[in-house]
């Protein structure tokens, strides 16, 4: 080699009156060491007569009112050239330079072919049928998470609360343990809280394939696109959806990304929004409270949740952009498509993984440090005859604690301390809900279904043989997608412990609207809070003042609709 | 040990991202909506046995400050001494993403052009001339196909060179304090 240069020889030449004012200026504001020692001065100059606020008062703090005046000076003297558009001409004269060199270093094709990606393009972000093909997709992403995770789901809940279970009491039985607290801690609060919510990683792992192959096949870039029309008529900025979109993976990355909005009053609006749009944490909630429901039309429930998560955030930013985020002079959307391309399996196998194991970290640190702390106020008697790890639920610190909120959802008609003490836990977490109903509906004694001794050798067969039935469940579940449907109508199971428990549990709470009641829960679990991470991320990005706006407006919202959703219907009903 | 601070830069969705990987082994989120890499995301490369910091900056159409992201960008270029600027570009789109390089160019910072995405740009007829970029901007130019792997060696080899290079050969004003 040569020469070893990596500064550029080739310097960019404006017009000559401004290249004169750029050396005047440079010359000016070198006498000031506090800016040589800061910035490369030709740069400073070019910012400034470009009309940068920031880099300005940066030199009038540092430079003083000589800086300042060479300045204005500079400004003064070119305004006659270019009046008040010195920095569009900069602007302009850059272009022409790119454009020169662009033209130096290409070759384009006689006649520009119309690539595939923009042929399928045309289609698909249409101005007509853009927004029902991205609904038709979220609808396919849906059905992928319920019917064909499903059986999974059945799977992994039948290892661990049997042979996993089994396990664990031969284990303590062995060492003689068995029967007493820590017996009941692993069962009731390590397999029934962490567990219930492992339970869904197939849930979760449809979603996350669906999303990878939904984002590396550049489709998300476009239904940001397709929604900005939209968007843009309702008064909201069509840069916001796309982290909505990344909202429906997880809250807290869809709140950094409204760095990309240039206003920061559309950026904080979008970041109270964001939180609407449903998460893969909520996903759990609703499939456990729609199976126990609405068995039949799980799908369309949740379905019916995404959309309404969509609604309330569209319509929520237009009422606040018409109210106190209004008369803003709106920014421009322009938003790069990626061409469209095969996704690799690398890439989507890489990106579930990414964040399934992210997903489990979470179960290994909140969910269960969560579970310990109900499974605890759980076994501490506050009443009744009960010893520690030996007391009705009923009885316990935790259904105490939990009691103090039932007045607030009473109305909403799940006043139950059951799932008031879930939904405080869901704070922390949204999958902690899960894992909380399940701990504080868990009957003792109704789940142990008394099963012969079997061997480690006959469970494992049990385990991977449930496997290979799953995998042609789900199979089957397949074609249902598209609303062909293959498997047989399965035998409505009579209702295990767990299901009764929760069944019952809302009838009660609702004076017998048992499924308007878990529609309004699972209406509630969609619109309050995400989670604590989520609530640090806003506060990072937007301040605590909007944090806690945030926090009680998503409450109010979630109060509201959950009671619009409970007393409505049983009105109609 | 000298330390070598490289900076990747370019616009949103030219695979900065793909090619930080690539370089430092880590597996930081690939996606191809704009906004994914909101903070600059680091990572460390061994080559001759000195340590490369290679940061991956925010994708930007721009270093006029209007947003978050385009002040991250900026005051790294321009305030946090990077050795080297690798902007990389979408040579399928090259005059839009050489209206960053511009700006870059006006920095007076140490840089490298990579040109990515060559192999789309092929497929689309276009006949990219790098030497001659190369040629009228006096600095390195390098045609890649990172998603392939394609062009990588030649970056690292320009890499180790440049951890040979004394600073000073490299650098000609100093930048910020």
């Amino acid at each position: 080699m040569t020469s070893f240069a990596l500064t550029p020889s080739l310097r960019m030449t404006y017009a000559s009156p401004i290249e004169v004012e750029l050396t005047r200026l440079s010359e000016a504001l070198g006498h000031c060491p506090d800016l040589v020692a800061r910035y490369p001065m030709r740069w400073l100059a070019i910012q400034l007569l470009e009309g940068d606020t920031l880099l300005q008062a940066e030199v009038e703090r540092l430079g003083g009112s000589v800086a300042s005046e060479a300045l204005a000076a500079s400004r003064m003297r070119l305004e006659t050239h270019y009046g008040e558009d010195l920095d569009v001409a900069m602007v302009d004269q850059r272009y022409r330079f790119v454009h020169d060199l662009a033209a130096q270093a290409l070759t384009r094709p006689k006649t520009p072919s119309l690539t595939m990606s923009d042929r399928v393009d045309r289609i698909v972000t249409n101005r007509w049928l853009g927004i029902p093909i991205f609904l038709g997709l979220m609808w396919v992403v849906f059905k992928l998470t319920t019917d064909v995770a499903a059986p999974f789901v059945d799977w992994i809940d039948a290892v661990l609360t049997g042979p996993v279970s089994h396990w664990i009491t031969s284990l303590l039985s062995i060492t003689g343990l068995s029967g007493g607290w820590l017996e009941s801690l692993l069962i009731d609060g390590v397999i029934a809280g962490v567990g219930g919510v492992l339970v869904f990683i197939p849930v979760l792992f449809s979603l996350y394939f669906a999303l990878a192959i939904l984002e590396d096949s550049g489709y998300m870039a476009r239904s940001a696109f397709v929604m900005d029309r939209l968007m843009h008529r309702l008064g909201l900025h069509g840069k916001s959806f796309l982290p909505m979109v990344v909202g429906f993976g997880c809250s807290v990355p869809a709140i950094y990304a409204t760095r990309t909005l240039e206003n920061e009053r559309d950026r904080i609006l979008t970041g109270l929004l964001v939180p609407f749009m449903s998460c893969s944490a909520r996903l759990p909630v609703y499939v456990l409270v729609a199976a126990i429901f609405f068995p039949t039309m799980a799908g369309l429930v949740i379905f019916g949740l995404y959309l309404t998560g969509i609604l309330v955030a569209i319509g929520l930013g237009m009422l606040l952009k018409r109210t106190l985020f209004g008369n803003e002079l709106p920014t421009p959307f322009v938003i790069e498509l990626p061409p469209y391309r095969l996704p690799t399996l690398r890439n989507i196998w890489h990106q579930m993984w990414e964040r399934t194991s992210a997903f489990l970290q979470h179960a290994w640190t909140i969910i269960l440090g969560t579970s310990m702390v109900v499974w605890l106020l759980l076994a501490l008697p506050v009443s009744g005859e009960g010893s520690f790890a030996d007391t009705d639920v009923d009885q316990s610190a935790f259904a105490a604690v939990s009691g103090v909120m039932t007045p607030v959802f009473a109305p909403l008609g799940f006043g139950s301390w059951e799932t008031s003490g879930a939904l405080l836990t869901g704070f922390v977490a949204k999958e902690v809900v899960v894992s909380t109903m399940i701990q504080v509906y868990n009957v003792p004694g109704a789940e142990e279904e008394e099963v012969g001794a079997t061997t480690i050798g006959e469970d494992l067969l049990a385990i991977g043989g449930g496997f290979l039935s799953a995998t042609g469940d789900a199979l089957k579940a397949l074609p249902s997608i598209i609303g062909i449907n293959l498997a047989a109508e399965e035998d409505e199971q009579a209702p295990d412990g767990l299901t009764g428990a929760i069944r019952q549990g809302f009838d009660a709470s609702s004076g017998g609207h048992g499924a308007l009641a878990a529609l309004a829960f699972l209406v509630f679990v969609l619109l309050y809070t995400p989670c604590m991470v989520a609530v640090a991320a806003a506060r990072q990005e937007f301040g605590s003042r909007w944090m806690w706006v945030s926090i009680i407006g998503q409450f109010v919202i979630a109060w509201l609709a959950a009671l619009i959703v409970f007393q409505g219907g049983r009105f109609f009903l | 040990m000298a330390d070598l601070t490289i900076a990747l830069a370019g616009n949103p969705n030219v695979g900065k991202s793909t090619l930080f990987n690539a370089l430092t082994g880590r597996h930081q989120h690939v996606g191809n909506w704009p906004g994914k890499t909101v903070a600059k995301q680091e990572g460390k490369l061994m080559i001759e046995g000195k340590h490369l910091t290679i940061i991956d900056l925010p994708g930007t159409y721009s270093l006029s400050a209007h947003s978050p992201e385009e002040e991250i960008a900026r005051n790294f270029i321009v305030c946090g001494r990077p050795d080297a600027v690798v902007n990389v570009l979408d040579a399928a789109n090259l005059e839009r993403n050489l209206y960053l390089s511009a700006q870059i160019l006006e920095t007076g910072v140490p840089m490298i052009l990579v040109l990515n995405m060559t192999d789309v740009a092929t497929a689309r007829g276009l006949q990219i001339h790098p030497e001659v970029l190369s040629t009228r901007l006096g600095i390195p130019v390098i045609t890649m196909a990172a998603s392939r792997g394609q062009g990588l060696g030649e970056l690292k080899r320009l890499l180790a060179t440049i951890a040979r290079t004394p600073r000073e050969a490299m650098l000609g004003s100093s930048v910020c304090a």
